[in-house]
């Protein structure tokens, strides 16, 4: 019966290490239970047995302390305070120290996105792991405070910017289970949602090999989109016209944007290029120069991707350009 | 003007009325009942941003799911430092404390009024950062968010500052009223157990709300000019640690007073003094040292050493000790007493309630695995919410049912009270146990309480809100009823002990003139 209504509060568990966190919560919370019951349901019965007969009558002074019963009552609760302390202490000694032979990650935290970093280079927005194999996460924040959350694995680490945490899990049963940012960052909107995929040895080593190339069967701009949502962009600038931090990118390529300097600007593929490596050049009238420089984590083959996938999303598509065009469809074509 | 018959039939209310009168009041008892009005007010606030996140978030996030963090972000500071910490020491504090120890008035009568004055101030700065810019960084001013969001964090910085300064002010006068003004045949230990609560918190107002405040300033002071111990480039566990260092015993300095009320108000509905008040007062100031010792229990997972976390870890769970000593003889006091069965004591079972399961969270946030799982999710702002909304509160409700003859001169109807005390209960726990669920399987604090992953717990939690909402509604139009219908009320209805009930009720300005 307990049990029963245990399952309804944590998740399922799938790590190997759910159980040095669900064991200690499934015993204290039959022991608070029991506790929280029985000191009530001791108060209710004082207040019923010793209720007031009539209106002249006092209490009996001195009663109710009882040496052994005292004596007894604070044993239990330092017993329960011990418990606590020494049922949960093994499984927090395991979480620091990661197993040899675990698999690196890199996570990298931004508003609105998690990038993963595999060995050999390959990154991605969603967290892979294969059934039985330790992950290791080594986790930086490159703008505010962060967190990540991945309660099947009863995970939870704040990535502050300036320092590199750590967590590792060993996933058990393949299935897909959520990941999230966990950490209120702010005023854009969107919390970092993604997934910790854990597939089956077989699965996770043919997915290792297509994720080797972001162009490999991808189009430009499915690259670009791919882009968007990686690096965060998502977090300030919308595809549907709502205006956040930045402006929205419906419609932003090829038309004339008016910049805080009162000049206008033809917005084509050398801006977008300035505008993401060097973002607070050429500031849109009405934003705040707040974008964090993209100089360094986006190569030239990334733009120009990011400016195909843009097309896409604009009116002015491939018409309003004149030299921009053909100069952009060059560093597209380059490659 | 206490001497005239008509007078003292109502009085210190008797005295100069208009706001401007009652502003500049320096009576203890006028600047408590003001007190009582602007912190309902903010716990009126506080429901209605709570509010504003179960409508908009009935639909998912809504369009526009900045609303939802922004009121979040208001909610708690409003709660916690406009509410929590300083309700009853500035309510039920300022009232009852010099009449509880023979006193005319507080030491410094001018830093009452000042306190209050601070507060308001603190209060509209606050609102008006909600009104020109709210901004939406969590109620824990992290650092570099704090630095770089947009809104007006100015006003709220300065409103911060104030409710600080208001604090210290509130505190300083309560130590120094009960140092200096004890009659000459009471000492420490003959002191009831609601002025040795409010003493002790007294301390703690005093030494986290000067310490506020200056955090607070240098927080500013980063923002604005980008130097400074929180500035622009310094480590954010540099701010948070202080921010805990402040916040985390704000919990306790609620705690203290409301248990020292709870049991000046139980030994007064049982007619019988509490069988061991040295263990009482000892488990008190306990409690006073574990709440200043335990702020690092925030820090785990942010980058602390492991080690550290750990210590911190088992000073936390030392609460249990002072939690078991209070337990067993609020128990022990009611064991063969004469009880009443009156609103107070519905409050009391509520808070007997609420108190023993913040106490059972404290274990499972203390325990080192299961803590670091379920710290910074729903499950841990569900105990800050046990505090605030089942313990702080719950002692308020049954001090002021049990006070409010000697406060206002009118009698109480204990029917409805204990129906309003009953749909609280009610409430507060149908609304905060479906929130310990959703914590438990991970949905993270202070994202809006319905995020992601619940499955008609939300619901359920914004049900719960009717409750308390309808139960606080009916204690509160009690206690206004019982000022329109004018029954004589003695001067010592419950029969207890205590100088308060020895002068009249309302008291005469003067008090024991």
């Amino acid at each position: 019966m307990t049990m029963m209504f245990l399952a309804t509060w944590l998740p399922r568990a799938a790590s190997g290490n759910a159980g040095v966190v669900d064991g200690p919560f499934q015993n204290l919370y039959v022991i608070t239970a029991f506790s929280v019951v029985l000191v009530t349901g001791l108060a209710l019965v004082f207040i019923r047995t010793f209720g007031r007969q009539d209106e002249d009558q006092r209490g009996d002074e001195g009663s109710g302390f009882s040496r052994p019963l005292f004596g007894l009552w604070m044993l239990a609760a330092l017993a329960m305070a011990v418990f606590s302390i020494a049922s949960g202490l093994p499984g927090y000694v395991d979480s620091t120290v990661p197993p040899y032979g675990a698999v690196p990650v890199g996570v990298t935290a931004r508003t609105g996105a998690f990038t993963f970093e595999y060995p050999g280079g390959n990154s991605v927005d969603t967290l892979h792991a294969a059934v039985g194999q330790p992950v290791v996460l080594t986790m930086e924040s490159t703008d505010v405070v962060h967190g990540l959350s991945i309660p099947a694995m009863r995970l939870h680490q704040a990535i502050v910017p300036g320092r590199t945490s750590r967590a590792w899990f060993t996933p058990t049963l393949a299935d897909t289970f959520a990941l999230q940012d966990d950490i209120f960052s702010g005023d854009s909107l969107l919390v970092a949602r993604t997934a910790l995929v854990v597939q089956n040895q077989a699965d996770y080593d043919a997915w290792m090999q297509s994720v080797a190339d972001i162009f490999a069967g991808r189009t430009l701009p499915e690259v670009g989109e791919l882009l968007y949502n990686r690096m965060g962009c998502k977090a300030c600038h919308t595809i549907n016209g709502a205006k956040l931090v930045g402006p929205s990118f419906l419609n932003v390529y090829g038309h004339q944007a008016k910049l805080r300097d009162g000049s206008t600007v033809l917005v084509d593929a050398e801006y977008i290029k300035e505008s993401i490596l060097y973002p607070n050049n050429k500031v849109v009238e009405g934003y705040e120069p707040v974008m964090t420089p993209f100089l360094g984590k986006l190569d030239d083959k990334e733009i120009g991707a990011i400016v195909e996938w843009l097309k896409t999303l604009s009116e002015h598509g491939g018409a309003a350009e004149t030299g921009a065009a053909a100069a952009d469809s060059t560093a597209g074509g380059k490659e | 003007m206490s001497n005239g018959a008509v007078a003292s039939a109502r009085g210190y209310l008797a005295g100069p009325s208009g706001l401007g009168a009652w502003f500049s009041s320096r009576d203890h008892k006028r600047v408590g009942m003001m007190y009582l009005g602007w912190t309902m007010g903010v716990l009126l606030l506080g429901l209605l941003f709570q509010l504003l996140m179960v409508i908009r978030s009935v639909g998912g996030m809504g369009e526009d799911p900045a609303i939802i963090f922004r009121a979040i972000t208001y909610d708690r500071l409003l709660l916690v430092f406009l509410f929590l910490a300083p309700v009853i020491p500035v309510t039920l504090g300022y009232f009852l404390l010099p009449l509880q120890i023979g006193a005319r008035n507080m030491a410094l009568p001018g830093l009452s009024i000042w306190s209050l004055r601070f507060y308001a101030a603190g209060l509209v700065f606050l609102l008006a950062s909600y009104v020109f810019g709210a901004v939406a960084c969590g109620w824990t001013l992290a650092t570099p968010l704090s630095l770089t969001a947009p809104g007006s964090f100015t006003p709220l910085f300065l409103g911060l500052a104030l409710v600080g300064l208001s604090w210290l002010q509130t505190g300083v006068n309560i130590i120094l009223t009960v140092n200096t003004g004890r009659d000459e045949d009471m000492g420490f230990f003959d002191m009831p157990l609601m002025t040795w609560g409010v003493y002790l918190g007294g301390y703690l107002l005093a030494a986290m709300g000067i310490l506020l405040a200056v955090i607070v300033l240098y927080l500013a002071a980063g923002r604005a000019v980008g130097h400074g111990p929180f500035g622009p480039g310094s480590d954010p566990l540099a701010w948070l640690g202080y921010f805990w260092f402040v916040t985390r015993p704000a919990a306790y300095f609620a705690v203290i007073p409301a248990v020292g009320v709870i049991f000046s108000v139980v030994e007064g509905i049982s007619r019988k003094r509490t069988p061991g008040y040295r263990w009482v007062v000892g488990a008190m100031i306990t409690l006073l040292a574990v709440g200043v010792s335990t702020w690092g229990i925030h820090l785990g997972p942010w980058g602390q050493a492991p080690q550290t976390t750990f210590v911190f870890s088992v000073l936390s769970v030392l609460v249990v000790i002072p939690a078991a000593v209070l337990g067993y003889f609020l128990l022990a006091t009611l064991y063969r007493g004469a009880v009443a069965c009156a609103a107070p004591t519905t409050f009391t079972v509520a808070f007997l309630l609420h108190a023993g399961i913040a106490v059972s969270i404290s274990l499972f946030l203390a325990s080192p695995a299961p803590g670091a799982y379920l710290g910074a999710t729903m499950f841990a702002t569900a105990q800050l919410n046990y505090i605030l909304w089942g313990c702080v509160l719950a002692a308020l409700l049954a001090g002021l049912n049990f006070w409010w003859p000697k406060m206002t001169g009118h009698t109480l109807n204990q029917a409805v009270g204990r129906f309003g005390g009953f749909l609280y209960l009610l409430g507060v726990n149908l609304m905060f146990i479906p929130q310990l669920i959703l914590g438990a399987r991970g949905v993270p604090a202070d994202m809006g309480p319905f995020a992601e992953g619940a499955t008609g717990l939300g619901e359920t939690s914004g049900l719960g809100m009717l409750f308390l909402f309808f139960g606080l509604m009916t204690v509160v139009s009690n206690f206004i009823g019982s000022l329109v219908c004018d029954k004589p009320v003695a001067d010592n209805p419950w029969g207890a002990e205590g100088r308060e009930w020895l002068v009249s009720s309302p008291p005469p300005a003067g008090n024991f003139d």
